[in-house]
């Protein structure tokens, strides 16, 4: 019972419930109307627990998703047809079909966010009708395809397919546990909660989210062809329906998406009341209002789906223990070691490490960086201050690659990266803070922590994101910052202050060389701001340089050197602090007149 | 993870519980094994119709033809001496439920009898289920090609043709026409539909072959809600007949662009949009009808057996409404299957299936006889609408009035 | 030539009425960036009912408008306070979802009350046509597209010479700046979800006399309207005006000179291509955010 203890409640529901389906059929072997209702569920499940990997996990809303069904059925019956292969042998060739499909026009649709997506996805849908119905040389047009039935005896006759369902839901689910297990799982949820932040912590958006929607279609493409034998028929209406699309949808939403089990529990709610309206609904209704009724309550009163819910409820009625920063964990622990553990040994040589030159960004007709040219030397901590609104979040944004430049270069290490995208500067060892920290507020802290990618090796993104190396530097990282304890918490949760320090520890986590931090100081209490401004300077006498953009003079006088001003988009001045003090520029552009040097304690 | 222990013992009881009650369940006999006639309890016929969705209106009015058959019969008697029970599922238009409902009926609910339900759409899956497990299927729609190319045994179209030999009949009229009358060119206008399309294509070549001209020909998608580029291109063309493979609200929009752009064909032709008596005549205009030929596969006036007491019992039933051609396949499919089981007098399907595929059922839709893959071997009715009405004027046995409108007169 | 011309005529005239159908798709994401799917239902329920109205009393099903765009405007402000604006601020897909859901629901409706069978008004002069030389001008058609422009014409007029107008177009250029000056969101928002179901009230009623209808019919209008709105710019009216004039011009065009069977699969590789390449539509302009 010791081992049993160990595995998560659910997980052990979800095991005895398997344990109860596999049994069911050789238990009661003879009826093969409920298993033929069974069958129907698995197959919902499985494309729910697929839809989930794009639309739950990243947050793409695919309301095409059946069409995956359709092509790994055609695949499989076009197959059979020719050569007279059973489409049971040949069902997983219609996932690989699915996946072709899915990343050829996945590295075009994906592209487009929101309901721009979603629009294309049902475009994509009813595209694949229309090219079923047309082709007649392939799919036989509108007569569509029939298929033998099957080999077996009548006896056993839905028995096969239920296994067969059972095994690929079973694939599907485990396949969906692996990929959230991952860093690709955790790049994934990054791009739902904030695209723009998880490129710039060298999540490579495309290729994750072309990825996403392949694994989202492989198991619904080989169910397909299980499905067309199942069938004995298929034609372009039935084969790529949008009220299919919609079914998937909703039992994903119901169930919850996001969640492992939420989409199979939705896709099993879904398929036995739909199987209850028919047995005991009597003719009278319709099933079109009943399904429209659900999906509009669902999405006003259910967002969450009922596994989340129920999950939040409980979590609710037993509240865990509430914890306060470790300050003192944070003030005694070794940091230099931890951080220093990715960095090269080479020792700092001096040099240019970070170059922009004449770089510009205009919006409409403000300019907003004009011309402007920045030097940050190898090793250093460089000022970057300046009035609001004097262009320096939008420098950050040109050099991380958050925005496109309009004309200048942008040279980091000896290599230009100003055509480069976020991430691959991510990969580089360019990371950054953001002015409002910009956590994935969904993911636990921990979460937060692992999903920084280094490099963009497959390697790195497939790596095991809850146990091993990566969760361990993860967790060394938060106690660095001080909030080792908060690991499991929702990133949301946090204070403003205590969010400022994991996005700290999120950047530590891409090794990087230079590190932009945006306003490192806002809302962050006193004792632990002389925490970080240690941490940076012990980080700094390890090899990393930073850039950092500061409205607190004093704080920036006493860390950096040198320091840039800027204003109306270029560099007015630069020089040690000292000097910019006393710069009659600087006063008269940013700090004003009443401003002293003797204020600087102030 | 915020996982407690708590309840894990009762979880395991639950599991427990539950698999004690599987094991319970687990009953019922193999699905090869029928079950023993027994003679005292009625007969049960399992039907599965589209009620709603898609195609709920040719499910409402097969439920209605199935039902006025039942009542005859048991009144008559019976069959084989017992009173004959219907037990009708709704599948909503859906492949997957009517797949689940027709397994149910057989495997569960151990009908001794099934009948077909709508669509080929829906037979396609529905039969394949019924050769599985050996049962007569008999079905009042689904006449596409594909249907009986799967060497099914037990399967059987309650239809006098299929698709490509709906038309025939119109192409027997044009040939039996004097020479002068003869259209000389014609447009080929049709959905992209399985039923519609191999109609108007075998029309196409064996006027062809006669030697009528094609000046047009074009297959348009199912959801095309503009007909009026079509209406004036073969306008501009001019052709003698207008042959158009129309599912309906195609026929009636391409009646009104024509009409619109004022072209009036000598003849024209439809397959099954002019059938829809009421919404036809109402969506063109009552005018606008006359002389449109159409197929069709029973007529309320037509001279067959039993077919005015049909129409009769029908009306009586449900209010005064006229039958609808679907109402009569389905009770054509009904007294299919009663014959079947009259003559081999058991419920054995073997038999019966035997027995069909060797002889000739008389019907309210006129004799019809199969070929072995459940083909039917007969041809259609050519319709006509005279004087706002439909009328049945070829084969001349079947024929409702001798008076054919030749050349149609211009829309009004 | 006569038939270029003829074609011609006709792509106007359906462009003009789908101009009017898509006008109420756009102004509804321009204000609130709602996709609202329910529009298509929106215009066969209004068809259905113009239909009945039709049946039960004869008034003329595109004059039937004047009784129906006020139905629709209630219903839309009923259905923005009470269902839409639950959802403000959450994801664009969820959005397209909830409306979806509403799309069924009213196919469903139509479905339970009026059946599942196809209809069409057909007034005295749906078959007449206007003939101007060797050109024929199909009346229902000529009257549709009048009705449709004077209905833009107002709408033009409303948005651009009321006060409320100048609200409505000033939340869907930029809605903060607006509440800043003291626009009501929410009654902005509402206003122009029943002014854009206020169209479709228009556009239903035209509808029931030049198209056959049945309650699903709503799938085929919607990737229409989608079509043309994404053409034309999601949220620009000029845009949504012009999408529908060149997808009427190549309807009739490609059903005159071209293939019909895979006219459709083009509509949609243009929805595809215009968003993936210029998602902004041939006029609207590139916003702030979506630069991000």
């Amino acid at each position: 019972m010791n081992f049993l203890r160990r595995i998560p409640r659910q997980h052990l529901i979800a095991g005895i419930v398997l344990l109860l389906l596999v049994l069911y059929p050789v238990v009661n072997p003879w009826q093969p109307y409920p298993q033929g209702v069974m069958l129907i569920a698995f197959l919902l499940a499985i494309q729910a627990s697929s839809w989930n990997i794009i639309s739950g996990y990243a947050g793409y809303i695919s309301l095409g998703h059946s069409m995956f069904l359709g092509l790994g059925s055609y695949t499989a019956a076009i197959i059979a047809l020719h050569t007279g292969v059973n489409p049971l042998w040949v069902a997983p060739l219609g996932g690989v079909t699915a996946v072709v499909i899915a990343i050829v026009f996945g590295s075009v649709v994906l592209r487009t966010r929101g309901h721009a997506f979603v629009i294309i996805t049902i475009a994509l849908l009813l595209s694949a009708q229309i090219v079923a119905t047309n082709w007649d040389g392939l799919t036989n047009g509108s007569d569509g395809i029939t298929l033998e039935l099957p080999f077996w005896s009548a006896d056993f006759q839905n028995i096969p397919f239920y296994y067969a369902f059972l095994i690929l839901l079973v694939l599907t689910v485990l396949f969906s546990a692996w990929i959230a297990r991952t860093k690709f799982g955790t790049g994934l949820i990054a791009i739902r909660e904030d695209e723009g932040k998880a490129a710039s912590i060298g999540v490579n958006t495309t290729v994750f989210k072309i990825l996403a929607y392949a694994a989202s279609s492989f198991f619904i493409g080989a169910a397909g062809g299980v499905y067309a034998y199942y069938q004995t028929f298929l034609n372009p209406v039935g084969a790529f329906a949008i009220l299919g699309s919609v079914l998937i949808v909703l039992s994903a939403l119901l169930g919850g998406r996001g969640s492992l089990y939420g989409p199979v529990i939705g896709a099993f709610i879904v398929s036995l009341v739909n199987e209850a309206a028919t047995v005991y609904g009597g003719s009278t209704q319709s099933r079109v209002l009943i399904l429209g009724l659900i999906l509009v309550a669902v999405v006003l009163f259910l967002p969450a789906g009922l596994l989340p819910t129920l999950q939040a409820a409980w979590r609710k009625r037993h509240p865990v223990e509430t914890k306060y920063t470790d300050q003192t964990g944070a003030l005694s622990h070794q940091t230099v070691a931890v951080v220093r553990e990715r960095l090269p040994d080479a020792p700092v040589t001096p040099g240019p490490l970070l170059e922009v030159r004449g770089v510009s960004k205009r919006f409409g007709g403000l300019v907003a960086v004009d011309n402007a040219d920045l030097t940050v030397e190898r090793g250093s901590i460089t000022a970057l201050i300046g009035p609001n609104g004097s262009g320096k979040t939008t420098l950050f944004n040109l050099i991380t690659g958050n925005m496109p430049v309009d004309s200048g270069t942008i040279t980091f290490n000896g290599k230009r990266i100003e055509k480069l995208a976020p991430w691959t500067r991510g990969h580089l060892g360019l990371g950054r803070t953001f002015q409002v920290t910009r956590l994935f507020k969904d993911m636990t802290v921990l979460q937060n922590v692992v999903a920084p990618l280094p490099d963009g090796r497959l390697r790195t993104m497939f790596a095991d994101a809850v146990s091993g190396h990566e969760a361990a530097r993860a967790r060394d990282l938060l106690g660095v910052v001080g909030l080792a304890r908060f690991a499991d918490q929702r990133a949301g949760e946090l204070s403003y202050g205590q969010q400022k320090l994991v996005e700290l520890a999120q950047v530590l986590m891409l090794s990087p060389e230079l590190i932009l931090l945006d306003e490192p100081a806002g809302g962050v209490n006193p004792s632990l701001l002389g925490r970080l401004t240690g941490v940076i300077r012990e980080l700094n006498q390890a090899g990393v340089t930073f850039l950092v953009v500061e409205h607190n003079i004093p704080l920036v006088l006493d860390l950096c050197d040198p320091v840039h001003v800027f204003a109306r988009g270029s560099c007015i001045a630069s020089g040690p602090p000292q000097q910019i003090r006393e710069d009659p520029v600087v006063l008269d552009a940013y700090l004003g007149d009443d401003w002293r040097p003797q204020d600087a304690h102030a | 993870m915020i996982e407690k222990s708590v309840s894990r013992r009762s979880v395991l009881a639950a599991s427990l519980a539950a698999t004690l009650s599987i094991g319970l369940a687990a009953c019922g006999s193999r699905p090869s094994e029928k079950a023993a006639s027994d003679t005292d309890k009625p007969l049960v016929i399992g039907i599965s119709l589209p009620l709603t969705g898609d195609f709920s209106q040719p499910g409402t009015e097969a439920k209605r033809g199935y039902e006025v058959w039942a009542d005859q019969i048991n009144k008559a008697g019976g069959l084989l001496g017992r009173q004959v029970q219907l037990k009708i599922v709704d599948d909503a238009s859906n492949q997957d439920t009517v797949v689940s409902d027709y397994t149910k009926l057989i495997t569960q609910d151990k009908v001794d009898l099934l009948l077909g339900t709508f669509s080929s759409l829906l037979n396609y899956a529905a039969s394949a289920v019924a050769e599985k497990n050996q049962m007569v299927f008999v079905e009042p729609a689904g006449g596409a090609p594909n249907m009986f190319t799967r060497g099914f045994k037990y399967l059987f179209f309650a239809q006098p043709a299929t698709a490509p030999h709906q038309a025939d009949v119109f192409v027997d009229w044009i040939k039996s026409l004097p020479e002068d009358q003869k259209p000389k060119t014609a447009a080929y206008p049709t959905q992209d539909d399985p039923f519609a399309a191999p109609v108007i294509e075998s029309m196409q070549k064996q006027l062809e072959a006669l030697g009528v001209q094609t000046v047009y020909q074009s297959t348009y998608p199912a959801d095309t809600t503009n007909f009026q580029a079509v209406a004036q291109q073969m306008a501009a063309k001019k052709p003698d007949l207008i042959a158009q493979g129309a599912v309906f609200e195609d026929g009636v929009g391409l009646v009104r662009s024509l009409k619109q752009l004022q072209y009036s064909p000598k003849i024209m032709f439809q397959t099954s949009a002019p059938s829809n008596a009421g919404q036809y005549s109402s969506g063109v205009g009552v005018g606008s009808t006359e002389g449109v030929f159409y197929t069709v596969s029973w007529h309320q006036d037509a001279k067959t057996p039993k077919n005015a007491e049909f129409v009769t019992d029908y009306k009586a039933k449900f209010e005064n409404a006229d039958p609808a051609e679907d109402a009569a396949d389905a009770y054509a499919a009904a007294e299919v299957l009663a014959a079947g089981v009259t003559a081999v007098g058991a419920v054995d399907q073997a038999k019966i299936a035997d027995w069909l595929h060797a002889n000739e059922v008389t019907t309210i839709l006129g004799p019809l006889s199969w070929e072995a893959t459940g083909e039917p071997k007969g041809k259609f009715l050519l319709g006509q609408w005279q004087s706002g009405k439909a009328q049945v004027v070829a084969p001349a046995e079947a024929a409702t009035t001798q008076n054919v409108v030749n050349p149609k007169p211009d829309w009004k | 030539m006569a038939q270029f011309v003829q074609a011609l005529a006709l792509g106007v005239l359906i462009g003009g009425i789908y101009a009017l159908m898509a006008s109420g798709l756009t102004l509804i994401f321009g204000v609130l960036r709602i996709v609202n799917i329910a529009q298509g239902a929106f215009l066969i329920l209004v068809a259905t009912f113009t239909w009945w109205l039709w049946r039960a009393t004869g008034l003329d099903p595109i004059l039937a408008s004047v009784i129906t765009a006020p139905l629709m405007f209630g219903l839309g402000w009923v259905l923005y306070r009470f269902v839409i604006s639950r959802i403000r601020g959450q994801a664009a897909s969820m959005s397209v979802l909830l409306t979806f859901g509403l799309a069924l629901v009213i196919e469903g409706v139509l479905n339970i009350v009026t059946g599942n069978r196809f209809r069409s008004a057909t007034p005295a002069y749906f078959e007449e046509s206007f003939r101007l030389g060797d050109i024929l001008l199909p009346k229902a058609q000529v009257y549709g597209f009048l009705a449709a422009v004077a209905v833009l014409g107002g709408l033009y007029l409303v948005l651009t010479r009321t006060w409320t107008g100048r609200a409505i177009r000033a939340t869907s250029q930029n809605p903060s700046a607006a509440a800043l000056v003291g626009i009501g969101a929410t009654a902005t928002a509402a206003l122009a979800f029943a002014l854009g179901s206020a169209s479709a009230g228009v556009g239903g009623s035209i509808l029931s006399v030049l198209y056959p209808f049945f309650p699903a019919s709503h799938y085929d209008w919607i990737s229409r309207l989608l079509g043309i709105v994404v053409l034309g710019g999601m949220g620009s009216l000029p845009g949504a005006l012009c999408g529908a004039l060149i997808l009427g011009l190549a309807e009739t065009l490609t059903a005159t000179y071209g293939s019909l069977q895979w006219s459709t699969l083009v509509f949609y590789l243009v929805i595809m291509v215009v968003l993936l390449v210029r998602p902004q539509g041939l006029f609207g302009a590139r916003l702030r955010e979506d630069a991000a």
